[in-house]
């Protein structure tokens, strides 16, 4: 498992960037992101708290030759689940891949709150991930190994069938 | 506001959605963020987008791959508070 870890801020209010945070996609640089969907939406009035579900969906992340061997799907889905709280000024966001994580798992937590110095001006980005790789190349090698011998059989089945329509020519004219 | 909506993963839930959207945005700057109101007022529109949202999950088969990963990651109130909580310790004020 290996961790990312980074954080800036964004000069406007806490407020504003939350707002704009269910407007983020689309947007011009983030052109992976295919769709989003609110799945579950709750309150919890005593706490102040805005509960999210979403589930976004991207272009396949991965380079296509990977793809081939790994299960072609066009798009991954990602579920992150959201927590507005206005008494304490923090949003927070946590997701993670649903689409291939049986080879890559990405935890990712994102917090966003005013920053101590001028809250009222600024707000602080701090985003964390745990990136955890499964299958060794070993296992990739044996996914490869698999899929090779699958399209050998295929073709070989295709092969044969050709072979037989040009026996068959051959035979009327023999 | 005239802003751009991104799509709904189902092609025939985006116009719900769209509407959802809108009516939730507007809600959410203008009556939550202001500690005006903490009662969801888009609720009609809400039930058709997740009606529709629904039908679609079972029918392109996502379902069962999302109920394994709220299984997996019920990513709780508690985590997120401890979260909150490593974030301050690491980070300061």
């Amino acid at each position: 498992m290996r961790l990312f870890q980074t954080s800036h801020y964004f000069n406007y209010p806490w407020e504003q960037v939350t707002a704009a945070n269910w407007k983020k996609y689309p947007n011009e640089l983030s052109t992976h992101v295919v769709s989003v969907d609110i799945l579950d939406r709750s309150i919890n009035v005593e706490r102040q708290v805005l509960r999210t579900e979403r589930l976004i969906a991207c272009k396949q992340p991965i380079p296509s030759w990977l793809s081939c061997i790994v299960g072609g799907q066009d798009r991954s889905f990602i579920r992150e689940v959201s927590e507005v709280n206005l008494k304490e000024k923090t949003l927070v966001m946590k997701s993670h891949n649903m689409t291939m994580n049986h080879i890559l798992q990405v935890n990712e937590t994102v917090i966003y709150r005013p920053d101590g110095d001028v809250p009222e001006k600024r707000t602080i980005f701090d985003q964390q991930a745990e990136i955890t790789a499964y299958g060794s190349f070993k296992r990739i090698c044996e996914k490869i190994e698999e899929w090779s011998v699958e399209r050998f059989g295929q073709n070989a089945r295709i092969g044969k069938m050709g072979f037989e329509t040009v026996l068959e020519k051959i035979n009327k004219t023999w | 506001m005239g802003n751009i909506m991104s799509a709904s993963f189902a092609p025939e839930c985006t116009d719900a959605k769209v509407k959802y959207d809108d009516c939730f945005n507007n809600w959410y700057s203008e009556k939550f963020l202001k500690g005006k109101s903490l009662e969801n007022e888009c609720t009609e529109l809400w039930d058709e987008y997740i009606t529709c949202v629904n039908t679609a999950l079972a029918k392109q088969k996502i379902k069962p791959m999302l109920d394994k990963a709220r299984e997996d990651q019920p990513f709780s109130k508690e985590e997120i508070q401890a979260d909150v909580k490593e974030h301050y310790e690491r980070t300061g004020k």
